[in-house]
């Protein structure tokens, strides 16, 4: 009965130390404090392996599409504004400032498109497809009308 | 018949047993019975190799799976959020969903 005992209780500890070995073999600490900490930078570094000329290069071409952004969202903001102060009470021309809305957005989404296919250059091949693969569906999947977290999680 | 019989009975009747007195006899026993409850680990593993070889083959594997499983639901999780943070960043159309 001893021996019965010290086996099973050998068997879990070991199991239990295996389980955790392949747990940290298996995690990513770097990302998990990127994620914890909402570094989005952070993330690009660690998750695709950028040495520190990519990095750079990445940070330089997010600093410079920053002002662009800036400008399409106060563009979108004011043509929402002006749709839905047009839709009660001019209703062809709400549907003429909703096809502009809707102009706006595919702007938006073809700009944002050329920025991470530019971003995914940077990187080497294989992280630049893997990136492709990660956020571009997301990017078109966007659904103006719900909340960002609940739309982009949509996919998985 | 019934004489043969008779005589039977009667060898039986005096037969005794006398076995040579074993003074160790006692001491014997005792050592048996230690044995039987003092067997090593090893040597009780080495009784049961079949079973406890299958039993620390499957445990392992679960155990290894489960860690291996679990670590990637974590990473998949982390991507997750920081794939949504790092957009909400970069897409305007989602800027002008959440700026006032």
């Amino acid at each position: 009965m001893k021996n019965l005992l010290g086996t099973v209780v050998a068997l879990v500890l070991i199991a239990a130390a295996t389980g955790f070995l392949c747990y940290r073999m298996n995690f990513d600490p770097a990302l998990h404090a990127a994620a914890a900490h909402g570094d989005a930078m952070a993330w690009l570094r660690a998750d695709f392996h950028l040495d520190d000329r990519q990095f750079a290069e990445i940070k330089k071409l997010h600093e410079a599409y920053a002002p662009s952004c800036e400008e399409h969202c106060r563009m979108i903001q004011e043509a929402t504004k002006a749709h839905g102060a047009l839709k009660a009470s001019d209703p062809v021309a709400a549907a003429a400032a909703e096809r502009g809305l809707r102009g706006l957005r595919a702007v938006c989404e073809t700009a944002l498109a050329a920025h991470v296919r530019r971003v995914a250059a940077i990187m080497a091949p294989e992280e630049g497809r893997r990136y492709l693969a990660m956020v571009l569906p997301k990017i078109a999947e966007f659904d103006h009308t719900a909340a960002p977290d609940l739309q982009l999680n949509r996919s998985h | 018949m019934n004489s043969s019989r008779d005589s039977i009975s009667e060898a039986l009747h005096g037969w005794r047993v006398t076995p040579p007195a074993d003074p160790g006899f006692r001491h014997k026993v005792w050592q048996r019975i230690g044995g039987q409850t003092s067997t090593t680990w090893p040597a009780y593993l080495r009784a049961h190799p079949a079973v406890w070889s299958l039993v620390a083959v499957v445990a392992l594997s679960a155990a290894a799976l489960a860690g291996t499983a679990l670590a990637r639901a974590h990473v998949q999780a982390d991507r997750e959020a920081i794939v949504v943070t790092y957009l909400v960043d970069l897409d305007p159309r989602v800027q002008a969903v959440l700026k006032p």
